[in-house]
């Protein structure tokens, strides 16, 4: 019988994985990618949750997470871009120039 | 029998999102987060989130990835900046963070494996239901939205200015 715990522990390990992939890789194309685990993770426990509790309100916003996720990889797309024209790296390291 | 479907799509999640952050080449990257969210959608169906599943497929593995496949190949990375970008400061900081993440998970779920209190509702989310929600409780949030892209579109735009203006500049 799977029960909530098993979906929240296995949320609990991607997530795990997505945060060392944000920490350790200065890639910044794997750290957007390590990012989208991050927001799949919490959207597997809303839906878990959502099953569980029944209540739909947890896969409207799984919904809303996927329309904000889009947006949000649209602009860092963008953003890695214009930084590989500027830069030719896209290494997260090297943008200095905020930095003081 | 959905025991053994939900043992085999979670393994299947975290082999490719272990994947995910492994694989040296970006390309299998992004094909490794593809086989995850495949996986994370069969889990959504299994749940009987089924509206979400397919959106999570539409959205996902049909437009962003596909986005993350375009710049990937638009960049054309060549080995020599590869292989620089491999090397990290903190790989034994992010396994310690990752180790504590991962047992304070193991710790807060342990009680609700034990317990099996909650057995699961009647919720299914089929387009009917969620349609019927999303357009009366949750119209404001959804119209705002279509706002957010609107300003996503903008902020793209006003991003790809510059690099026209930049390239008019070295034209010049």
């Amino acid at each position: 019988m799977i029960g909530l715990g098993h979906y929240l522990l296995l949320s609990g390990i991607v997530f795990s994985v997505g945060i060392v992939g944000v920490v350790t890789s200065r890639n910044v194309l794997k750290v957007l990618l390590s990012l989208e685990l991050l927001l799949a993770a919490s959207n597997l426990v809303f839906v878990a949750f959502s099953k569980f509790n029944g209540d739909y309100a947890g896969q409207l916003i799984v919904f809303f997470v996927i329309l904000v996720a889009a947006a949000e990889v649209a602009i860092g797309l963008a953003i890695i871009v214009l930084m590989y024209r500027r830069l030719a790296t896209i290494q997260a390291d090297e943008l200095k120039e905020m930095k003081w | 029998m959905p025991a053994l479907f939900f043992y085999l799509f979670a393994v299947l999640l975290v082999l490719a999102s272990l994947a995910v952050i492994l694989a040296r080449n970006p390309l299998y990257n992004v094909l490794a987060l593809v086989v995850a969210i495949f996986a994370l959608s069969s889990l959504f169906v299994l749940l009987e989130a089924f509206f979400v599943g397919i959106i999570l497929i539409l959205v996902y593995a049909g437009a962003v990835l596909v986005f993350f496949l375009f710049v990937v190949m638009c960049l054309n990375l060549n080995a020599a900046v590869l292989t620089s970008v491999q090397q990290s400061r903190f790989r034994l900081l992010g396994g310690v963070v990752g180790l504590m993440f991962a047992s304070s998970f193991f710790l807060a779920t342990k009680s609700f494996i034990a317990a099996q209190a909650m057995g699961p509702s009647s919720v299914r989310g089929t387009i009917e239901t969620i349609g019927r929600i999303l357009f009366t409780d949750y119209l404001l949030p959804f119209e705002l939205t279509s706002l957010l892209l609107l300003i996503a579109v903008f902020g793209i735009v006003s991003l790809a200015q510059g690099v026209l203006s930049t390239g008019k500049e070295k034209g010049n």
